[in-house]
């Protein structure tokens, strides 16, 4: 069996994290395609790949977290916003303390502590 | 139009295609959004070529869509179309008899209690102002009829809030049996 390479194990940790910053990002504003992913792009580690993250919008968007509207663009067609519906404001903040649980257990764990 | 470009237009065709054939939901506003995050990216300077290669083989993107679009929970085939007939087949049978009696009743109560309500309270302000025309007689005495009117009065009230907390009730079980169909807005 091949060893696991590190880069695929980032990006499988990403993948699960990826959700939690999108709707953490939608947060307090609406945002649209490219600006979502050029700010995942600049947090470093969770640069995800366009072709993750727009597949990933649409995933949100059909479970009913995200929902889509048009708004005019200075030049152009209108552009798809995203923002976050009273189920993504909940799942954002289940989702929150998952991860804040996850992450304190996993700094224990590599301190040592052996509860 | 940035848009315009061949090398653009060659890749947003390919993609519809491709996604034609993954055939998820909000086929339009995908292509849409994928169009508009090249001519974004060109925008901010970053040329064509890096833009698309990022993007990476229409295939593969269309597939991308595929399997998020195919692991939602929503977006599978929860509701087939059989299921949802089914289902408001037995939402009618389950609940149009209660709610035709329970909303006849509290409306016919709310209406007409608060309007007879509202005219003996009338009358009996009327009386005790010795403004009643000949024709209404008041046996019962002009305060009496005033607490009678506001007695009606709130017993109306009381009944058409019924009814409405009722539809209300009503609304949110039919949404929950039957939520709005996925890809649409």
């Amino acid at each position: 069996m091949a060893p696991l390479d590190i880069n695929d194990w980032t990006s499988q940790l990403r993948r699960g994290v990826l959700e939690l910053c999108i709707l953490q990002i939608l947060r307090d504003e609406t945002s649209y395609g490219y600006e979502i992913v050029t700010t995942l792009k600049r947090l470093g580690p969770l640069a995800a790949g366009e072709n993750t993250v727009y597949p990933l919008l649409r995933r949100l968007k059909a479970d009913g977290v995200l929902e889509t509207f048009l708004r005019e663009s200075p030049a152009g067609p209108p552009r798809q916003y995203y923002r976050l519906t009273a189920d993504g404001r909940r799942r954002l903040s289940a989702l929150g303390k998952e991860w804040t649980a996850m992450t304190d257990a996993v700094a224990r764990c590599i301190k040592g502590e052996r509860p | 139009m940035t848009t315009d470009h061949p090398l653009v237009h060659r890749y947003v065709s390919a993609f519809e295609e491709a996604l034609t054939a993954a055939a998820p939901v909000d086929r339009a506003d995908i292509v849409a959004e994928i169009r508009q995050h090249i001519a974004d990216a060109q925008a901010a300077g970053r040329p064509l070529d890096d833009v698309l290669h990022a993007l990476g083989p229409v295939d593969a993107l269309a597939r991308a869509y595929a399997l998020e679009l195919a692991i939602s929970p929503r977006s599978a085939p929860r509701a087939p179309r059989g299921g949802r007939w089914l289902r408001i087949l037995g939402l009618v049978a389950l609940v149009s008899l209660p709610s035709f009696i329970v909303l006849t009743v509290l409306g016919t109560i709310g209406v007409s209690f608060t309007l007879s309500g509202l005219a003996v309270l009338i009358a009996g302000l009327a009386d005790a102002s010795g403004t009643l025309p000949a024709w209404i007689r008041n046996d019962i005495g002009p305060a009496a009829a005033i607490a009678t009117g506001v007695g009606l009065m709130v017993a109306g009230l009381l009944s058409g809030w019924g009814a409405l907390a009722y539809a209300r009730v009503l609304t949110r079980l039919v949404r929950r049996v039957l939520p709005p169909r996925p890809g649409r807005p």
